[in-house]
């Protein structure tokens, strides 16, 4: 059944309003008496207005986009580009500026003083000589006193740009070696850790397995120790029985927090066998904090907590990280820890040994 | 000449009309709130722009109503609405488990319940007219056109008979009764199967 052109105009009227009284009486009767009429006619109506409404909206899409179109080309090109210099290069880089200030400074004096005495050359030339030497000493004792302020400063050598992301991360040697979830750092350009003392050091990335989680790295520093002995825990080569309970220790906030639960499933997150499922409540910054039994055996790392509807926390288990070892380049030098030095204790006592050797991960993007 | 969009209730009047100098005035507004906003919760830029112009096509809808009041001001609106809009895509990209690091506060929790309905209506909405469009796409030509250059395009029937040439805006106009009957028993035709 066709609508004819009539009952289109009358819906089109009657849409804009502008239908007199008499008429719009007229049409009420109509649509009262006459059920396929007013079928017809309710469809018009709604398709009219809805095509109406959807050609309103698009145009107004299209300003709306035409309007941010205009807004970030009228503000990009006023901002000039300035390039950001990488934390690490800050050092050398403030060596480098101080140098040329001074050089440029010398030159700028000398050559002054020669104009200035230029009637007894003889004279000025010996003692320009002697001047600068005598600011050449003073330079290098200026440059050593600089460099010895950045120095001392470059401890807590904290890029001034915010940290992107914060994780845990705890010790896999003594020297330096430790691990976190990769997640944590895959997206900076600069990792540091901040041990509990408040300390700050950089670490680069050794080596890592995305698709496990488990990222290795080392403290830059030389002659670095996270704490007095060997690292007081092992690490188990195979996985722990269901029920199994565990303690974990990570920064969530500034300060360490401790949480303990037990091993809910054998597997993690969809079968992932390389995973525990874990009941432990974790928070952000808790990625990477170690995984422990009561005995004081690594059983793995946190990685992640289920979305909303369930609340399980994910572990990636220590083989995969053992596994991940044998794979970087000096596997043979690095000595993992044989005795365990944990198991006896109570808990409080191997939360204390632990400390050192579990640290806050932060990293830096600029 | 700007103290016709002086309060905001005019400045929804003027948006509602589609009034450019309201809705970029809306946009300077507001858009840098949201895209600060929504950068510290895992968006992009490019998210923030998508993000509120959603927002805003929701309001515009809103706004449709001569009736419609807002109970808050339009800065707050239109970032509830952008937060809603944002947890639901996020809600949708993570089936996955949420990973730990990132220390960002949790957001205070009035993600739900607040212009649900809203947005509801707008989701309806916006599917209403892309079926509208799929029967529009199948019409064929020149009742594509035409509807397009009519409804899309706010072309008026002189207009349009001059482009499709027609002898006369009468002519054109019945033409687009005849296009407007094929596109109902498309658009009816789909909706009843």
């Amino acid at each position: 059944m066709s609508i004819n052109n009539n009952t289109w105009e009358l819906a089109e009227a009657y849409i804009a309003g502008s239908l007199t009284q008499e008429e719009v009486n007229k049409l009420n009767t109509r649509l009262a008496g006459d059920v396929e009429f007013a079928n017809e006619f309710n469809e018009a109506t709604n398709l009219v207005s809805a095509m109406a409404g959807s050609g309103k909206q698009k145009r107004f899409r299209s300003m709306l986009h035409d309007i941010h179109e205009k807004r970030s080309s009228a503000t990009h090109p006023a901002k000039t580009k300035r390039i950001a210099l990488p934390a690490h290069f800050w050092r050398t880089a403030t060596v480098a500026a101080s140098v040329a200030i001074l050089t440029s400074t010398i030159t700028m004096w000398s050559i002054n003083y020669s104009l200035k005495k230029n009637e007894s050359k003889y004279n000025t030339i010996s003692r320009e000589v002697g001047a600068i030497k005598k600011v050449q000493a003073q330079q290098q004792a200026q440059q050593n006193k600089l460099i010895e302020i950045i120095n001392t400063k470059n401890k807590p050598a904290v890029p001034t740009s915010d940290v992107k992301y914060t994780g845990t991360g705890f010790a896999l040697t003594n020297d330096g070696y430790f691990v976190t979830a990769y997640h944590v750092i895959s997206d900076g350009d600069s990792v540091y850790i901040q041990n509990h003392d408040g300390d700050y050091y950089k670490a680069f990335l050794v080596n890592f397995d995305a698709d496990a989680d488990v990222a290795i790295l080392k403290v830059e520093k030389k002659n670095f120790h996270f704490g007095k002995g060997e690292v007081p825990y092992t690490f188990a080569g195979n996985k722990a029985p269901l029920g199994a309970g565990i303690f974990t220790l990570g920064y969530p906030k500034d300060e360490v927090v401790y949480s303990e639960g037990y091993i809910s499933a054998k597997n993690g997150y969809q079968g992932n066998q390389l995973q525990y499922t874990l009941e432990l409540p974790a928070g952000h910054g808790q990625s990477g904090s170690p995984v422990i039994d009561s005995k004081g055996n690594i059983l793995g790392l946190l990685t992640a907590v289920g979305s909303q509807n369930e609340a399980n926390t994910y572990a990636v288990s220590a083989k995969a990280l053992l596994e991940l070892l044998h794979t970087i380049p000096n596997a043979n030098s690095f000595h993992l820890p044989r005795a365990n030095r944990l198991t006896g204790m109570n808990r409080q006592q191997q939360i204390e040994k632990m400390e050192a050797y579990t640290f806050s991960v932060k990293v830096y993007k600029k | 000449m700007h103290s016709q969009t002086n309060t905001e209730q005019q400045l929804l009047a003027a948006l509602a009309a589609g009034g450019r100098a309201a809705t970029e005035q809306i946009y300077q507004q507001h858009f840098h709130i949201i895209n600060s906003w929504l950068v510290k919760n895992g968006g992009s830029s490019a998210d923030a722009a998508d993000i509120f112009q959603e927002a805003m096509v929701v309001l515009f809808g809103k706004a449709q109503d001569e009736d419609f009041r807002l109970t808050c001001s339009v800065g707050t609106y239109l970032f509830a609405i952008s937060k809603h809009l944002w947890y639901k895509k996020l809600q949708q990209q993570y089936k996955s488990p949420v990973f730990l690091q990132d220390n960002t506060v949790e957001e205070e929790n009035d993600r739900g319940i607040a212009y649900e309905d809203d947005i509801n209506v707008h989701n309806e909405r916006e599917a209403h007219y892309e079926q509208l469009n799929n029967a529009l796409d199948q019409i064929g030509e020149p009742c594509r056109s035409l509807l397009k250059a009519y409804y899309h395009h706010d072309k008026n029937m002189q207009e349009i008979a001059a482009d499709f040439g027609y002898t006369n805006p009468e002519n054109a106009k019945n033409q687009k009764y005849k296009c407007l009957t094929r596109l109902r028993k498309l658009f009816y035709g789909v909706q009843a199967k």
